[in-house]
């Protein structure tokens, strides 16, 4: 039904602004080749790059994927595992925290101002650099830290709990900071489009909170959340502030490879693994596209069933 | 078939080829190796742009602008990362935005070979001609043309920081060994290393000193040599000897002031600043080796051909002078090329004699653990993609 309304009005838009059709096409185009030359030239480039064969600091115009065998070494597939793990647990933790989060702020503020200042707070964090907010956590988290010193006052422990620092759960805490926001705003978006009567009409037919979140809210928010998801998880494949910073040597992840291939001037073999890395965010993005229209199909059957 | 379809089946297999085609075009400004549209060499008059090291970077840039009438742009790089040294320099350029580039002594070699290093013309340098034979024609300096490329700024005999009181050990010049840092059941869990290639060379220089492994030079070791001593260090990795690897020297400096580390492998000046915090750690001397190491700085040759050329020298000159072995020798317990002209400054600017005292303490410490056995660094291994997947699998294990 929502997508009847969408179309009426954009239908509607595009008549109203009949005349702007030439500075909406022009912007269109502006818009299209800067992200050719500023995205997809770069991608492509990577490509070809990697299936060249190095020569010193330059490439023999031949083909080879030698680049391929040189970085699928095991070592490097275990760190390629290891941070599409890191990434998936931390997108859904993200997810989880800021699902709720999106629809309070989306539908449970009424007040503008208040709705203005959160979304002010929730930005403010990212004036300051990236490892600056990262090695705070070493504070909080270290053997003479906040919560190991707590602990050892109250007596829970003897001796510090030395896993909080430097350690997968460190880096995985580090990560869910940075990315709260991306993952809140599209879905915090998609929620306030939701029409209230919508909501209204769900609890006045006497379904419970959680049925209106599932079968009025989530369907709805759908867009938001896929959009969620991929602005949360694609950045955070190339994160390498906090396993660096919190890791203490312990966590790779695949950013710190690049680090490694780029300063080794081993420059078919960081494209080589750029390439696996798009092709396997580009994979999981048709994924998530399949299991959501899968979902969708059957939501719309269990809408019919509750409607019968 | 109609004559649309076909016509449409031609474009399509025309697009395919032109997208190809495309392709390849869009691909090419990124695989021409030598960048195109850089920034053509620009002077700028009355500054001088150098590159390097934070710690060769004093706190105030006065006494360098009241002696040479220069102003200073100092953008610290961390040089140790030899193979991120090199990306910035031959592919990024370096040499086109800087006027001076700091290095460890012995990245410079290549460079030199590959032409990217001006050649000294000595005669400009008033305080060249004083510097030591044996620090001019080190191993890491010299290249073995007859030819000077760099300065040495500085050299080092390093080791690790400990908390002497904490460990119940002695206090340097009493000798420790690296097994506190590396093999040792007091301090499991409680140490950390470099977080780059560096740590390797100590796991080989290591495993030399103890005639564990035979390894003619942990310095510039071979693939196989560095798969040596990445094992040994996976080993002592897995046995749970390391807290952390570092990569900045703020890393240093936090993990002993947070209490995360009793002995950390680091830069003597990490040491100094902890100090300054009130903590009492000291800076290791050692029986078994030390790690020497020198920084050096030379011109760009593309900064040769910039009509600045006689400020970079007056600003090179004055790096060899005495105000800055002074200044550094106190502030970072470095010592200087010219540490007669350090001292003789010192003391002509009346300075305090505990700093003096520092000066002549320092010029002692240095003779005192070049005279132990020691191994030196100099930046790049020949094999250094080697030494760089090695270092990856370390962090890895």
């Amino acid at each position: 039904m929502s997508v009847i309304v969408l179309d009426k009005d954009a239908a509607v838009s595009h008549l109203q602004r009949r005349p702007r059709v030439s500075l909406e096409r022009g912007a269109i185009i502006l818009v299209t080749a800067l992200w050719v030359l500023g995205a997809l030239m770069p991608i492509l480039a990577l490509f070809v790059i990697s299936v060249l064969r190095a020569k010193g600091l330059s490439f023999d115009f031949s083909l080879t994927l030698q680049a391929y065998r040189d970085v699928l070494v095991d070592f490097r597939l275990e760190i390629i595992l290891r941070t599409l793990r890191v990434v998936a647990v931390v997108t859904l933790i993200e997810f989880l925290l800021g699902y709720p989060f999106a629809i309070w702020l989306a539908k449970g503020i009424r007040s503008g101002l208040a709705k203005s200042i959160i979304l002010v707070l929730l930005v403010v964090p990212f004036f300051l650099s990236p490892a600056a907010r990262t090695i705070v956590w070493r504070s909080i988290l270290g053997n003479d830290g906040l919560i190991n010193n707590l602990l050892l006052s109250v007596g829970l422990v003897d001796t510090p709990v030395s896993w909080l620092l430097f350690s997968e759960f460190a880096v995985h805490l580090g990560l869910i900071g940075p990315y709260f926001p991306s993952m809140v705003w599209p879905i915090f978006i998609s929620v306030s489009l939701i029409d209230d009567e919508l909501i209204k009409a769900s609890r006045d037919l006497g379904a419970t909170g959680l049925q209106t979140l599932w079968y009025v809210v989530t369907p709805l928010a759908v867009p938001g959340i896929v959009a969620g998801f991929l602005f949360t998880a694609i950045p955070m494949l190339g994160d390498n502030v906090a396993s660096t910073l919190l890791g203490g040597g312990r966590v790779a992840l695949i950013a710190e490879s690049f680090d490694d291939l780029i300063r080794a001037m081993n420059f078919t073999g960081a494209a080589a693994l750029g390439a696996i890395l798009v092709v396997a965010v580009i994979a999981t993005a048709l994924i998530i596209r399949w299991v959501l229209v899968h979902l969708d199909r059957n939501n719309g059957h269990r809408l019919k069933v509750m409607s019968s | 078939m109609t004559e649309r379809q076909d016509r449409s089946k031609i474009s399509r297999r025309t697009v395919l080829k032109r997208a190809g085609a495309a392709t390849a075009a869009l691909a090419l400004p990124y695989i021409v190796p030598e960048g195109i549209g850089r920034a053509k060499a620009q002077s700028s008059p009355g500054t001088i742009r150098m590159m390097g090291g934070p710690t060769v970077a004093l706190e105030d840039w006065a006494q360098f602008e009241k002696d040479t009438g220069l102003k200073m742009e100092f953008v610290p790089f961390n040089v140790d990362d030899v193979g991120a040294l090199y990306n910035e320099i031959l592919i990024n350029g370096a040499g086109e935005r800087f006027d001076l580039i700091n290095t460890l002594a012995g990245v410079q070699k290549p460079l030199v070979q590959q032409g990217q290093v001006a050649q000294l013309d000595t005669s400009k340098l008033q305080n060249y001609a004083g510097i030591a034979d044996s620090v001019k024609r080190s191993p890491v300096l010299y290249t073995g043309d007859d030819k000077d490329w760099c300065v040495p700024l500085y050299y080092n005999a390093d080791s690790f920081g400990y908390f002497p009181e904490k460990l119940g050990l002695p206090r340097p010049p009493e000798a420790l060994t690296w097994d506190l840092l590396l093999n040792s059941e007091e301090t499991l869990g409680k140490a950390a290393l470099d977080g780059d290639m560096i740590a390797l060379m100590i796991g080989g220089m290591y495993l030399k000193s103890r005639g564990l492994a035979d390894i003619a030079d942990p310095g510039n070791m071979t693939a196989d040599e560095v798969a040596l001593a990445t094992d040994w260090l996976i080993e002592r990795k897995k046995a749970g000897q390391f807290r952390t690897l570092w990569k900045t020297y703020d890393e240093q400096v936090a993990n002993f002031v947070n209490g995360e580390v009793l002995v950390q492998r680091c830069w003597e000046p990490a040491v100094k600043a902890v100090q300054a915090q009130g903590l009492d750690v000291e800076y290791a001397t050692c029986s078994d080796f030390h790690v020497n190491w020198m920084h050096s700085t030379f011109i760009p040759v593309q900064a040769a051909e910039r009509n600045n050329l006689d400020e970079i020298y007056r600003a090179l000159d004055w790096f060899l002078g005495g105000s800055y072995a002074a200044e550094l020798a106190v502030l970072r317990g470095y010592t200087g090329s010219r540490m007669d002209l350090g001292l003789e400054h010192a003391r002509s600017e009346g300075w305090p004699d505990e700093k003096i005292e520092a000066i002549e303490a320092n010029i002692v410490k240095v003779e005192t653990k070049f005279s132990n056995p020691n191994f030196w660094i100099g930046g790049a291994p020949d094999d250094l993609a080697a030494h760089d997947r090695e270092m990856a699998r370390f962090r890895n294990a």
